[in-house]
């Protein structure tokens, strides 16, 4: 799969970088965001594994969610596509292509 | 500001209401806790009730109003408040701070919920609504998937173990059968607890509060009014609300929640209590595992040790910190809105003496109500009036 971005939101007044869904900078209230394509290469945080999901995601359950620290520096949360052993917490993760509404990590290297 | 004391206490028991309207529940817990008080409903001034999903759920909104119609109170400011899990909690903090700033005499809080009439399905929607779903929504993260990430990642820092957290849930389930209030009182051996269906790994059923109906209610008044009453007034020595991150993402750190932390600390201060004054706790236990970082949170327990110390039986009743005498909301249940209302009417009845889980001695009590994320926390000290 081909190494895909995080997209985040970056103020353009003072720099600062905030998750999507603002309207305003939440350091300086400027409403000039610009969306920011971070790298999707990361630490893994933490990780569960969903087995009850909610009504909308029941057809995916069970699937695995990850916290994941990027190393452009903010924290976030995704989708984790594990096909082999259970990863350890501190494990290099990447972000995946995936036409979905949320990013898809996939482990690199523990 | 004044000083307020918890003058009356009600509660409906927590668990099954099927068929009862939610206001009923409401009204139940609320003529209790103004009989027991007995201050006279001329003197109340303000109501604040706390729920979470009524709307949803029942498709009733108004609560406050329509609870207050019911109970012959007079032409009186009457507020819902919500912030998810600590809606009760923060119910308490608004109606202290009408009595503390002198706005009214005495005042009325009541937190109900009813939530086990809906399916499962739907009952999981209107939960999900305490979430940010522009952001941690669409991955599909739960509730149980928070506190199965912050297990594991407290698992990888302290070692904290399976059969620790079994402690938790084997003892908030045994003070549970000592409450005629709570839900789902049992002895549980660990070969039960791992043995049970896995939910969030590494979270297991038994790791999960249930789905409960309940209400309860308390009455405040400003200390120097309270004299006349007839039962004992309890001092509410510090009443806190803070906020935290509404993101999962937005906590730096998933074995620690900064509300918690902030707000224990700042009700320390507000009291001149420290942690080793404090002799019972009810914490906002939804998750076996978040019993272990509240209790770190609080300052009750050192860091990375709240698995050791419940696997000690050092947080039993009897041991250094009783935490969660009333079963806590593994056993007692969890009808959202009531829960933090819930907790004061435990604490109470230990500060009183009369807890049918009796902390011996108690004088000072705590606690500790948490919504969402970790979005909105309370935090409560309140000491015998004699002590």
């Amino acid at each position: 799969m081909n190494a895909a971005k995080v997209s985040m939101l970056r103020c353009a007044d003072c720099a600062k970088v905030d998750s999507v869904g603002r309207v305003v900078c939440s350091g300086c209230l400027s409403s000039r965001l610009e969306a920011s394509e971070l790298s999707g290469e990361g630490r893994l945080a933490a990780w569960t594994t969903i087995r009850r999901a909610p009504t909308r995601f029941h057809d995916d359950a069970p699937y695995d969610i990850a916290v994941v620290d990027l190393d452009a520096g903010p924290r976030v949360t995704g989708r984790l596509s594990l096909d082999g052993s259970p990863p350890t917490v501190g494990a290099r993760v990447n972000a995946v292509k995936l036409d979905a509404p949320y990013t898809l990590f996939e482990v690199i290297s523990s | 500001m004044r000083d307020v004391v918890i003058v009356g206490v009600g509660s409906t028991p927590f668990g099954r209401h099927s068929g009862t309207p939610i206001e009923q529940l409401a009204v139940r817990a609320a003529a209790e806790a103004i009989v027991d008080s007995g201050v006279d409903r001329e003197r109340i001034g303000a109501l604040y009730l706390g729920n979470f999903i009524s709307g949803p759920m029942n498709g009733k909104e108004v609560l406050a109003g329509l609870v207050a119609e019911q109970l012959g109170l007079p032409d009186i400011p009457c507020t819902k408040v919500e912030g998810a899990c600590a809606s009760g909690g923060i119910a308490f903090r608004h109606a202290w701070l009408a009595v503390a700033s002198g706005q009214c005499d005495a005042a009325l809080v009541v937190g109900v919920e009813t939530m086990t009439h809906a399916k499962t399905a739907a009952t999981t929607a209107a939960l999900n609504c305490a979430m940010d779903n522009e952001n941690d929504g669409p991955s599909g993260l739960t509730f149980p998937g928070l506190f199965g990430l912050a297990w594991r990642q407290h698992a990888q820092r302290y070692g904290t173990s399976r059969s620790q957290v079994s402690a938790v849930v084997r003892k908030n389930k045994g003070n549970g059968l000592l409450n005629p209030l709570a839900q789902m009182g049992a002895t549980l051996t660990d070969e039960q607890i791992a043995d049970s269906p896995p939910i969030c790994d590494p979270l297991q059923l038994f790791d999960c509060c249930p789905t409960s109906d309940g209400a309860a209610a308390v009455m405040v008044m400003a200390r120097e009014l309270a004299g006349g009453l007839p039962g004992p007034a309890i001092d509410v020595l510090a009443s806190v609300q803070t906020r935290g991150s509404a993101r999962i993402a937005g906590h730096p750190d998933l074995c620690t929640f900064e509300a918690t932390v902030s707000a224990a600390r700042k009700a320390y201060a507000m009291s001149g209590l420290t942690p080793d004054d404090v002799d019972l706790v009810e914490l906002h236990d939804c998750f076996s595992i978040a019993e272990v970082i509240d209790s770190e949170d609080l300052g009750l327990v050192p860091r990375g040790q709240g698995g050791f110390w419940a696997a000690e039986g050092r947080t039993a009743v009897g041991g250094q910190i009783a935490i969660n005498p009333s079963g806590g909301l593994l056993a007692k249940g969890h009808p959202v809105g009531a829960t933090g209302v819930g907790q004061l009417y435990e604490v109470v009845h230990q500060l009183r003496g009369t807890h049918p889980n009796q902390v011996a001695g108690a004088r000072v009590g705590m606690t500790h109500n948490l919504g969402g994320t970790g979005v909105a926390c309370t935090v409560t000290l309140l000491r015998r009036s004699d002590a």
